[in-house]
């Protein structure tokens, strides 16, 4: 069984090749690019489009595959990294150690929350997963013995330590980020051919019929929903040691877990590569949108383009960019 | 020991009473008919019994086991397969995906899922279809895989809702012969409803009338056939006294 799940995994064969080529691509570009960026910035955008790709990749799996539409994962990654953060200024305690407790605490959370959560159904749902949202970035933002909304800064070390996960080069932070989106690609890889995988989209497509196949289809979304929550405090942890600052604005926000609903809907729910190419538009996107304008005082443009890719694509083809894609594909 | 056994079964909705004290039995490998007119609460008994409903009276009992408040997956493990009048699955899942995941009721592995899905689709003579997506397929093979997916989770009983509902003749009778097929290859008691009586009634063995909820008649097809009761309730009062003159 575990020899099995490793070999799914790891085996694309059975994409097409043009995906596998995509994919080929994608791997070359990620490892090469530290060498051929020229300016910090193109880098930090880059390691940010790698910490969505984690966030979406995990999001699609309760979301996508499961139709869930869950906003709350920035909870999850905020409390993943004031775990981080909180355990290395108060104990001194190492990024390796504190990250396991901290994807924990998000994971157990997920399990609480998604338990009593997920009875609800379709968009009763969605509006209570904001709500506790809302709760969560509220009680971050007044809880002083946290930073309350001043943040957390991260006591700096004097040289470069891998035990804490401090560099000076982003070079090192780029390809950590990297393998763990490898990883989460990895694992998404194993759950599209899994028993699980196969339950969950069969729940999306009609509730009814997946329990009539045997289906616990309560426990199944509880367990993508952990799932979602490990993606998320695996992105938290790295989060906090990578800017060395968190406030619960950057971590904790609700406008951080519409942003990875916006961004995997916009690539593609439910499909491998939908929440990769969701990140590759907006990330940069959003980035250099907000570089330029930055300084001319015009806010809310970014949200109103994503309303607007939103609309269009809720129109056109819910399945997003991916979709447009597959229905190419399986036209020709 | 009767492989299904329905006890005094009472469903209410507001204003009607769907089923009421309904009791019958069915025996292992038998072929059961429920037949009654459109409205009699066949849909209903069938969800009551699987779980979908909860009865407001009555027990159901699977293996001598009551199996009465089960939610409708623990009834198919217990196994139970249903199918249903209407099926609109949407997604992504193509025709075989769908039938692996009745598969995975009883397999984990996504290999040997693979495999059983595959060897369904080939008695259900769909392989044509396989890669489809159910949408794409006409309501014949909508019916067809539907059944596939529920004869995937090994079933000891197979319930059918409507078998021919929006079959013509033509897919009717193939139907019909799928029915008989999978009851001598799998070892399966089918208990089948329709409101066309003539669908069910040269495949059962025995057949049961719902009438406004109530169990009117039970019996051999033939029996059920001369019942006046059948009759008036198929055709009406009028119906009943013009054969008498
Ligand atoms: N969920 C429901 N809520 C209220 N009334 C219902 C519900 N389901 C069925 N009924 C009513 O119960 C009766 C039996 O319906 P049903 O079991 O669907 O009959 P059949 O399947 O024999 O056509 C009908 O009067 C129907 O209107
Ligand atoms: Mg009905």
């Amino acid at each position: 069984m575990p020899m099995h799940a490793l070999k799914d995994a790891l085996s694309f064969g059975d994409l097409p090749a043009s995906e596998r080529i995509g994919f080929a691509i994608f791997i070359a570009f990620c490892l090469v690019f530290p060498w051929i960026s020229k300016g910090s910035f193109a880098q930090a955008v880059m390691i940010q489009f790698l910490i969505f790709c984690l966030y979406g990749l995990g999001w699609n799996l309760i979301g996508g595959y499961g139709g869930q539409v869950a906003l709350g994962q920035a909870k999850n990654v905020g409390m993943s990294a004031y775990t981080v953060a909180l355990f290395m200024v108060w104990w001194d305690v190492p990024f390796w150690f504190s990250t396991p407790i901290g994807v924990i605490i998000a994971t157990v959370e997920s399990f609480i929350l998604g338990y009593f959560l997920l009875r609800l159904k379709g968009h009763y749902f969605a509006i209570a997963t904001i709500c506790v949202s809302l709760v969560w970035q509220q009680l971050f933002v007044n809880w002083d013995l946290i930073g309350g909304a001043r943040g957390v800064e991260l006591p700096l070390k004097e040289t470069p330590n891998f035990v804490y996960m401090q560099f000076t080069s982003p070079i090192y932070y780029h390809y950590f980020a990297f393998v763990l989106v490898m990883g989460a690609i990895l694992f998404m890889n194993w759950f599209r051919k899994s028993r699980l995988g196969y339950q969950l989209r069969a729940i999306s497509a009609n509730e009814e019929v997946a329990e009539s196949l045997g289906i616990n289809i309560h426990w199944v979304k509880v367990k993508a929903y952990c799932i979602t929550g490990v993606f998320a405090g695996m992105g938290g942890a790295f989060y906090a040691v990578y800017y060395n600052y968190i406030d619960p604005f950057s971590v904790m926000h609700l406008e951080l877990s519409i942003m990875i609903a916006l961004m995997t809907m916009i690539g593609g729910a439910g499909s491998m590569w939908g929440p990769i190419i969701g990140a590759m538009i907006l990330i940069p996107m959003d980035r250099y949108l907000g570089a330029w304008l930055g300084g001319s005082g015009i806010v809310g443009v970014d949200f109103m383009i994503y309303a607007f890719m939103v609309m269009v694509i809720a129109a056109y083809e819910p399945r997003g960019i991916w979709g447009i894609i597959e229905k190419a594909r399986r036209r020709r | 020991m009767a492989l299904l056994e329905v006890i005094g079964l009472t469903k209410k909705f507001v204003g009607v009473v769907a089923n009421d004290r309904i009791s019958f039995e069915i025996e292992k490998g038998e072929i059961v008919g429920l037949i009654g007119p459109n409205g009699a609460g066949k849909t209903t008994l069938f969800n009551c019994i699987v779980g979908y409903h909860k009865p407001d009276q009555g027990t159901v009992k699977f293996n001598g086991k009551p199996i009465t408040g089960f939610k409708p997956f623990q009834t198919n493990r217990a196994g139970i397969g249903r199918t249903f009048q209407i099926m609109s699955i949407s997604g992504s899942l193509s025709v075989s995906e769908n039938v692996m995941v009745g598969s995975f009721c009883r397999v984990s592995d996504s290999r040997t899922a693979r495999q059983e899905a595959a060897e369904i689709l080939n008695l259900m003579e769909l392989e044509q279809e396989a890669q489809a997506r159910m949408n794409e397929l006409p309501i014949a093979a909508q019916k067809r895989v539907g059944l596939a997916m529920a004869l995937a989770t090994k079933p000891k009983i197979l319930m059918l809702d409507e078998v021919a509902a929006g079959l013509n003749p033509r897919e009717t009778e193939e139907m019909v012969a799928l029915l008989q097929k999978i009851h001598a290859a799998k070892d399966l008691t089918l208990f089948v409803t329709e409101h066309v009586m003539e669908v069910v009634m040269p495949i059962s063995q025995r057949i049961i009338v719902l009438d406004g909820g109530q169990k009117i008649a039970e019996g051999k097809p033939r029996d059920i056939a001369n019942d006046e009761r059948v009759i008036r309730a198929y055709l009406g009062e009028k119906y009943v006294e013009g054969r008498k003159h």
